[in-house]
């Protein structure tokens, strides 16, 4: 089925990666983190043992799923190519801030629409340096940013990420080596078979549609053009229905249990990092998987990135805190983002400016 | 909702190429736009200049004389 030819059919992709969410959050994923890219990664690198907080350990097979059927949908449509050779560090680099920048947030852009459709106000407040970060990165495109071509390559390497993850997904299954938290938001999921679906259906949708949150308001700024807002509106209404009907809906800042924090600024900048860094790699996390399932090692690349700087930021001590409610005294302990994780963001929007105005397309040639 | 009508497609290596493609076709008033990549094209999310297909001659040269390298010409309706 051609999801792509008529904003109507864009907007059916969103409302069926939508379902997938909402059926995902109903099933047991994280309150409000039905669907979170940044989130999944950070949970699966502690998984693999590249972080040591012991409550966001737990290999999701969202992740798995997503990249496997953009691959699986990809080569059964011949839309499989296998490219590589656009400036790979930077795109590790690139990942890296996405990373930091999303767990300073506390969730990717999909998670932070995710947020706005149950009423999350910070997500709404964070959504402000989301649209300026792509707004950054579309001065930068006009000002001539390139980090090269990709090439054709060898069809094993675009293969490589897919079939990591099937290693992972075999690891989870047949044995006991990865680490499961035991309490904390890594302890929250949907049954496994049930994440695996959802992954692969919202993989293939994602892949049909050109999913991608910078891609869509990149388009809306540069070419006035709605065809990839329609996807993520799609996906917003259902996600609002979920949320009002089950009762998850509260329109507030603090508001225990949903992991958020209300540092306004924070917040702006750790998604100003995200919208920036999302568009100098040609898409945002969720993107990201889609491209690397569909052969692009230099997604691929950025995707290691992603899970590098999600370890990073347990391990360094650069993640934000949620408001959450105190067991014992009933009191709202507000979230917070540690100094580290501030210094951390600074950074990487110093790092996307290097990077943005010092990669030319004249400096290839 | 617009009618689509047959068009010429330009798709590029790069983002950065097609951003180059409008630059020089508004300072020579060559016609067309900048579109997405059209879905029926390719499963990347790039840039496209979009011209109508009598302008096919006038495209290439400015192209030629810019350096722009194209990945592929389409005809299609857009």
């Amino acid at each position: 089925m051609n999801l792509s030819d008529s904003k109507k059919k864009l907007a059916l992709a969103g409302v069926i990666c939508g379902i997938v969410a909402a059926c995902l959050a109903y099933f047991g994923n994280p309150a409000n983190m039905a669907f979170c890219i940044a989130c999944f990664i950070r949970d699966t690198a502690g998984a693999l043992g590249m972080h040591s907080a012991e409550a966001v350990q737990y290999a999701r097979p969202e992740i798995i799923g997503l990249v496997l059927g953009a691959f699986l949908i990809s080569v059964a449509t011949k839309e499989y190519r296998s490219t590589a050779g656009s400036s790979p560090m930077v795109r590790f680099v690139l990942g890296m801030v996405l990373a930091i920048g999303s767990l300073v947030f506390l969730g990717c852009p999909l998670r932070m629409i995710i947020r706005m459709s149950a009423g999350d106000l910070n997500a709404w407040v964070a959504l402000i340096g989301f649209v300026l970060g792509v707004g950054t990165g579309v001065i930068a495109l006009k000002k001539g940013f390139s980090l090269g071509r990709a090439h054709l390559t060898n069809r094993v390497s675009g293969g490589v990420l897919p079939v990591l993850m099937l290693g992972v997904l075999v690891l989870a299954l047949g044995t006991t080596l990865l680490k499961s938290s035991t309490s904390g938001p890594g302890s929250m999921h949907a049954p496994i078979l049930l994440s695996l679906i959802g992954g692969l259906i919202f993989g293939a949708a994602a892949q049909k549609s050109r999913m991608c949150f910078a891609g869509s308001i990149r388009d809306v700024i540069l070419m006035r053009n709605f065809d990839l807002l329609t996807i993520i509106g799609g996906f917003f209404v259902v996600m609002l229905v979920f949320n009002a009907v089950t009762g998850r809906f509260t329109l507030a800042f603090d508001t225990p249990g949903v992991i958020a924090h209300s540092e306004h600024l924070w917040n702006i900048l750790g998604m100003y990092a995200v919208g920036f860094a999302a568009v100098l790699a040609g898409g945002c996390p969720l993107r990201q998987l889609i491209l690397a399932g569909q052969g692009s090692s230099d997604s691929a690349v950025t995707v290691l990135g992603m899970f590098a700087g999600a370890a990073a930021a347990h391990n360094f001590g650069l993640a934000a805190s949620g408001t959450a409610l105190d067991a014992e005294t009933q009191e709202i302990v507000a979230g917070a983002v540690p100094m580290n994780g501030k210094a951390a963001v600074i950074l990487c929007i110093l790092v996307c400016f290097v990077i943005a105005f010092t990669n030319k397309r004249s400096e290839g040639k | 909702m617009r009618k689509k009508e047959l068009k010429l497609v330009v798709t590029f290596h790069t983002t950065a190429d097609a951003m180059a493609m409008e630059k020089v076709c508004g300072e020579h008033r060559v016609p067309g736009r900048l579109i997405p990549v059209p879905r029926s094209i390719s499963a990347g999310c790039g840039l496209a200049w979009c011209a109508p297909p009598e302008a096919r001659e006038e495209v290439l040269e400015i192209m030629a004389e810019k350096g722009i390298e194209q990945e592929a010409l389409h005809e299609c309706m857009v």
